[in-house]
Order: structure tokens, then C-alpha cells, then sequence
């Protein structure tokens, strides 16, 4: 993987200019895939989001055996692939409900949580709810998870990812400038 | 309509190995496990090996039981079920043992994928096919582990992959042993 210092060092000055705490953010791109990820670490509260293809989506759930409703429902979300960890000594929280997309007109998009996404699947019978990171946990030292989240907009939008954890009373935010979901298919 | 599977199936592997690259270079598995504090009763449950054999929580009383809630597509899980072998291993010749509890898949698609690792398991494969006691046990995400004191409580848990040999986690369990 190759990182592009550029953005980085872009990504870095816009956060600390918006008064928000900054972590080190350090986008990937990924010559081989075609794809971008994003990793925020050194507060503690470690967050990688890998763009995903609506392919990639439309075959995990293909896998999965689920309906082409089902399938079609979903990939036409922007979807990441995204890790979240506890770095910490003492537990935190997180609550994909209280994170916000800004797409670059300043209006914010509120991602669709699991739990939304697990009521409209059982509402067609589907059981099947692993795949998508649990909208809200508490992590305990050393806990972290992993899952797809996901926000209705169209493939290659930009946006400012802002999101939140709270540990002790106390609620950090940050925010990753300049994120991008996945094109429809890979651009070389 | 073959024509789309094969494409589907080809998206997959593609997107998998690129997933799983992106996975190995993520920080390493943990190896802290959290007590709970005071030890919460672990409902029982009675889940079919690959045998279709029964297995109930309740018939495991006297032992440590680390339950491990997991799925073959959820790369942590496939990365830490090698070191759940070898903690097995290691003691399972005093009173602890591993029930490894999949979600949502079947005896064919597991099997597969056991068939790829270097060791095949010794400890049960249990099937949740409705994912109904990982929701009793408040599992929101996979994988998600828990360890059972002898007396039937919730002992320690685990959110997120682990490396069940570290020697922290190995020197915990002989501890747990040596109550």
C-alpha cells in the first residue's frame, strides 16, 4: 500500500482548523485494489474505514443467500468496511446513531444503523445480521469489533466524516476531512 | 445466470483477499479478557455439533468453558481459531474446556473451512443456526467470547478478536485453573 503524504498532511490541517480534535489520520490508497482507506489513531478510540465497492456488498450478501431485494436495497448505500477499537485503559462507548456524513453542499447525512437495517430485514423474514457494525457498544479494554456502515449516498461522493465516542462522561469528536465512498466500479 | 454467479463468486474471492490484506495490516489481536464483575448466570442453551450431536451448557458443570461466538466469513474469527486450538490443547486435560458457536451457517460450509486450517479443532463446533443464544447472550458483533466459571457464571468476555495463546490469556486460564 502507498500512502499519499499529501493528502494526509491535508486531511491533518483541516481537522485541527475546524477546532475538532485531530487524530493522526492517514489515508491509504491502494493502487492494487483501486480503493481508499481511512485510519484515525493515537486517541484511543481507533477508527479504519475501507471504502467498499457496491460489487463487493452485492457479493457478501449474495454469499449470505440473501434476496436480490435485499441485495439491491443495500448496495446502493456508500458503504465502508470499518474497524473501531478500544486503545485505552478504561472502556468507552460509541454511537454510529450520533455520527454525521457532511457532503461538501454542508448538508449532514445520518448513517442507517444496524439496528434500522436489522428491522427492515426481519420485517422479510431475514435473520442474517452480523455483517453490519453494531450502531452502538461499550468497549472494555482491549475490545474493538468490525462491520460495514453505511450512508445513502451516491458512489464517489465526498464527504467530512464527524464522529464521536465518549468515555468517562466525557464525549470526544472528530472529524476526517475529505472522505470519498467507492466509486461504482474500480477506476485505473 | 451461471454466468452472474461465477462473476459474484469471482467479486469475492477478489474482494476477499483485499479485505484480508487490509485485516493483516490492522493491529494485532488483543489478549485481555474482562472480568465481570459480579459474575452474571449464562443462559443455558443446547446447540448440535457437526454430528448433530447435542451439546448442553448445563452438562459442562465443573469445568471453565470458554464459549466463542463466530462466523467462517468474519475474518477475526478465522484469524483467532487457531490460537483457541492451541489454548485447548494446552489444557485440555484439566476441567476447561471450548465450545465454539457459529452463527447462521452450516455443517458443510464449516467443515470446508476446517478443512483449511493446519489443525483440525478438537473442541465441539456448535450450530446457533437462528442466532437466537448469541442474542441471549447480548452478542452484538463477532466475534465475541466469553468464559464460563464452573459454576455456570459469566466469568470473563472478550469483544473482538483475541490471541487465545498469549501467554497473558495462557497464564489467566491456569490461574482460573489453580481457584
Amino acid at each position: 500500500m502507498t500512502t499519499r503524504p499529501g493528502k494526509r498532511i491535508t486531511a491533518m490541517a483541516l481537522a485541527l482548523a475546524s477546532g475538532i480534535a485531530a487524530g493522526d489520520v492517514v489515508p491509504e490508497f491502494n493502487p492494487a485494489s483501486g480503493l481508499t482507506s481511512w485510519h484515525v489513531q493515537g486517541q484511543g478510540f481507533d477508527i479504519k474505514l475501507v471504502q467498499l465497492l457496491p460489487d463487493f456488498v452485492r457479493a457478501v450478501l449474495a454469499s449470505r443467500g440473501l434476496s436480490s431485494d435485499v441485495i439491491d436495497a443495500v448496495s446502493s448505500y456508500c458503504a465502508f468496511g470499518t474497524i473501531v477499537r478500544n486503545r485505552t485503559a478504561a472502556a468507552l462507548s460509541y454511537d454510529v446513531a450520533d455520527w454525521r456524513y457532511v457532503t461538501h453542499d454542508g448538508v449532514a447525512h445520518r448513517g442507517k444503523t444496524k439496528a434500522e437495517w436489522v428491522r427492515e430485514w426481519r420485517a422479510r423474514g431475514i435473520a442474517f445480521r452480523w455483517i453490519v457494525l453494531p450502531e452502538a457498544q461499550t468497549f472494555e479494554v482491549g475490545d474493538w469489533g468490525q462491520g460495514f456502515t453505511t450512508v445513502k449516498l451516491p458512489p464517489g461522493t465526498h464527504f467530512d466524516l464527524h464522529y464521536s465516542w465518549t468515555q468517562g462522561g466525557e464525549t470526544h469528536r472528530t472529524v476526517i476531512k475529505d472522505m470519498q465512498c467507492a466509486s461504482e466500479e474500480i477506476e485505473n | 445466470m451461471h454466468l452472474k454467479k461465477l462473476k459474484i463468486n469471482i467479486i469475492l474471492m477478489l474482494a476477499l483477499v483485499l479485505l484480508n490484506g487490509a485485516a493483516a495490516a490492522e493491529p494485532e489481536l488483543s489478549n485481555r479478557l474482562t472480568p465481570l464483575q459480579p459474575p452474571l448466570m449464562a443462559p443455558d442453551f443446547t446447540l448440535e455439533d457437526m454430528d448433530g450431536k447435542p451439546h448442553a451448557l448445563h452438562d459442562y458443570r465443573g469445568n471453565w468453558v470458554l464459549v466463542n461466538f463466530w462466523a467462517t466469513w468474519c475474518p477475526p474469527c478465522r484469524k483467532e481459531m487457531p490460537s483457541l486450538e492451541r489454548l485447548y490443547q494446552a489444557f485440555h486435560d484439566r476441567p476447561f474446556r471450548v465450545l465454539a458457536v457459529n452463527q447462521w451457517e452450516d455443517a458443510d460450509l464449516v467443515f470446508s473451512y476446517m478443512g483449511e486450517l493446519n489443525v483440525f479443532p478438537d473442541f465441539p463446533i456448535l450450530f446457533d443456526s437462528h442466532s437466537q443464544v448469541s442474542q441471549a447472550y447480548g452478542v452484538h458483533g463477532l466475534p465475541t467470547s466469553f468464559i464460563i466459571d464452573p459454576q455456570g457464571r459469566i466469568a470473563y468476555r472478550a469483544v473482538g478478536g483475541r490471541e487465545f495463546d498469549h501467554p497473558d490469556v495462557m497464564r489467566l486460564i491456569r490461574e482460573l485453573l489453580e481457584r
